[in-house]
């Protein structure tokens, strides 16, 4: 039921083990592997180690911010690495990272004797290497990428970012260079707060920005690429539950990508979502999750294709003795009042914006023609 | 402490010990992390020695360095010795002194020696020694773009990007006259960081100035002396120095008369040397992967070393502008990428 085929690769589920220090040595992918996940991602390898900054993650419970996040393992030592984190089997992604073609292209080829089944390719870090990130250019990503197919037999994958002014155009960069997939989305620069009484940002420099924060961010990237290139998509960005990766797997996404979640909540997260999937399809009656791969796409929209009906918002159940006032508070049109224990929508003043139905926790409100 | 002492420590048999050395993979992981635990506390290295003499190999490479007082060269033979360690080979590092004859003797005690491979440093051996060391069929890399030989695995840095980016940042700065302090070394990276100065200059309509383009000894003392020269004739409003120890000197000889850097003329390097982040005030420069480099050189020649592959490889590695205070730009944006 949830067998996947990702870029020619069997996958037992599609939720995937995103990069990160939680995949840092073969012992963590195999744990990885062991706790369900379809196919687990290495952490980002590099082509010469560097010092880790302390703190270098913060976090809340929407999400987390990382400062610089790459292998402290050599390529040489992930040998050794691939043979443990591929002892029980298991499908492993080799995440590689570097400023110019040749030198990811021979990190791959290494990762590829190795026994990596697919590569991903970094090139959309925020943090630290320039203001610009690599993704941003397709030209570049062009370059790498062809390097990286011609370097090995596998398939390549290349994680894109959101700081970029047009995504689908890299992303056809990918497909053109013969890249087999992109993942959608890497973190995106942010900082997380300041601590305004010493006027200090949470961590020394800007990072990127995942979980929950980036969601809609993730969600969006693999709509447009769904819409605009013809490319095999792992979506990522917010994962926490089988509801958020159905999400992005209606928008598109062949297989999803959990990091940020897993690194708080720990890996017992991937059985979690895997077995919510599993249920939502037969309760659905699926015979395979790839019947609902993109189906929300149809219902995304031109301005042009929206119908302009006079809907306003009306309560749906009375009385609301919620009192809480959401609806009141969230109406910029002042249409809603409270009369006689219970809310009142003034048909006249209501635009039909919608936010009041969102902003009811009881769901009293609902728009109607 | 052998192979056989740590066997019993663990418990173990030899070959279990063996397994985990050689295919951990094999061995269950409790047992593994026991046996791994009392290796690395012994610090046993197996006898790479006794395993060379399969494959009837000497665990040895030579490593030609221009000159061992180059903080560069050193800083790229300690990521050619990086890799090498983590694969049980000693390093033989030869002070070439820049000087070929020297080069020649070495290369001939290396091949006496029955190193297995050589590295050669921006090298100026002449081609009647590198093809000995082909017909001797001893695997070797060039490590920058001094000599450029074709069949050879070679790893690079693009200088003439790197110096172009320099000297457009110093543009952006708002410099409009600005001079270059060129190293006299006969490598081929002075040479591209010229022209990479040249390009930006034409594109920038600023035309060339002979008196801005000074060529110097590549040393702090060099720099110095250029500097004082050049501003006897012309007074440039920024300096772009092929090195950091050639900008170290100019920044000096700008003080010493009375100016301010970067008020009065802004000053940057080339390299990211460590000393760049120290000086007053800091130095703005184009890092250059040198540790990388050497690591890369080192990784190549393994590849040919091991027989994994035949065809040359060529890895092409970047510099990156590291923008502090000595350019005398405003955005302070800049130096956090």
């Amino acid at each position: 039921m949830l067998t996947t085929n990702f870029m020619g690769l069997k996958l037992r589920n599609p939720v995937i083990l995103a990069a990160g220090p939680w995949n840092r040595d073969g012992r963590a992918v195999k744990e990885s592997i062991d706790m369900g996940a379809g196919a687990v991602v290495t952490e980002s390898i590099v082509s010469d180690t560097v010092m880790d900054v302390r703190p270098r993650i913060a976090g809340d419970e929407r999400g987390a911010q990382n400062i610089r996040l790459y292998s402290d393992i050599q390529i040489e030592g992930w040998e050794s690495e691939m043979k443990i984190a591929k002892s029980s089997g298991g499908v492993v992604i080799a995440s590689v990272s570097g400023q110019t073609p040749s030198e990811v292209a021979y990190l791959a080829s290494k990762m590829e004797k190795f026994g990596a089944d697919a590569i991903e390719l970094s090139v959309s870090n925020p943090a630290v290497e320039s203001l610009e990130v690599v993704a941003s250019h397709a030209s570049t990503v062009f370059d790498m990428t062809k390097a990286v197919v011609s370097s090995v037999g596998i398939p390549v994958i290349v994680k894109l970012s959101q700081n970029t002014t047009n995504i689908s155009k890299v992303a056809k960069a990918v497909k053109a260079a013969g890249g087999s997939g992109v993942t959608a989305i890497n973190t995106v620069r942010g900082i997380l707060g300041v601590d305004v009484e010493n006027a200090v940002p949470t961590l020394s420099t800007y990072g990127g920005i995942s979980g929950s924060y980036i969601k809609p961010l993730g969600l969006a990237s693999v709509a447009t690429i769904a819409q605009t290139a013809d490319i095999t998509i792992s979506g990522v960005g917010g994962i926490t539950d089988g509801r958020s990766a159905l999400e992005y797997m209606m928008l598109g996404a062949t297989t999803v990508q959990v990091g940020t979640h897993a690194m708080i909540r720990g890996k017992g997260v991937i059985r979690k979502i895997v077995h919510e999937l599993e249920e939502w399809a037969q309760n659905h009656n699926l015979k395979n999750l790839s019947e609902i791969r993109g189906k929300a796409l149809a219902n995304l929209k031109s301005f042009d294709e929206m119908k302009f009906e006079p809907a306003t918002s009306v309560v749906n159940s009375v009385p609301c003795t919620e009192n809480c006032n959401r609806c009141m508070m969230a109406c910029m049109y002042g249409a809603i009042t409270r009369e006689g224990g219970s809310i009142r929508v003034d048909e006249k003043k209501c635009t039909g914006c919608g936010l009041c139905t969102d902003m009811c926790a009881a769901k009293k409100l609902k728009l109607s023609l | 402490m052998n192979i056989k002492q740590i066997a019993k420590k663990a418990g173990v048999s030899v070959a279990t010990v063996s397994r985990v050395l050689n295919h951990p993979e094999t061995v269950a992981e409790t047992t593994r992390e026991k046996i791994q635990k009392i290796i690395d506390e012994e610090e046993y290295k197996p006898n790479w020695f006794a395993r060379g003499l399969n494959f009837n190999r000497t665990k040895t490479l030579g490593l030609l360095i221009p000159h061992t007082l180059g903080s560069t060269y050193m800083e790229i033979a300690n990521g050619v010795e990086e890799v090498a360690r983590q694969k049980g080979y000693i390093t033989f590092m030869c002070n070439v002194e820049k000087d070929p004859q020297i080069e020649k003797e070495y290369v001939n005690q290396l091949i006496n020696r029955r190193v297995d491979g050589i590295i050669l440093m921006f090298s100026a051996l002449d081609d009647s020694y590198m093809e000995l060391i082909e017909e001797k069929n001893i695997p070797a890399v060039l490590i920058g773009e001094n000599k450029v030989k074709c069949g050879w695995s070679s790893v690079t840095t693009n200088c003439r990007s790197g110096a172009a980016d320099m000297v457009r940042h110093l543009a952006e700065c708002g410099h409009s006259r600005i001079g270059i302090l060129c190293g006299r070394d006969p490598e081929q990276e002075g040479r591209d960081m010229l022209k990479g100065y040249c390009d930006v200059m034409k594109k920038c309509g600023r035309g060339e100035d002979p008196r801005l383009k000074s060529s110097v000894e590549n040393s702090i003392e060099g720099g110095y002396i250029g500097m004082k020269q050049m501003l006897s004739e012309v007074r440039p409003d920024a300096i772009f120095a092929t090195s950091d120890e050639i900008a170290y000197g100019a920044m000096e000889a700008v003080k010493d008369m009375g100016m301010s850097i970067p008020g009065d003329i802004a000053v940057a390097g080339f390299g990211n040397s460590r000393m760049s982040n120290l000086v007053e005030p800091k130095l703005s420069t184009v890092e250059q992967p040198y540790r990388k480099m050497g690591i890369y050189g080192a990784r190549i020649l393994f590849d040919m070393i091991e027989g994994e592959t035949e065809e040359p490889q060529h890895i092409i590695l970047q510099g990156k502008l590291r923008i502090r205070k000595s350019c005398g730009h405003t955005d302070r944006i800049g130096e956090m990428f």
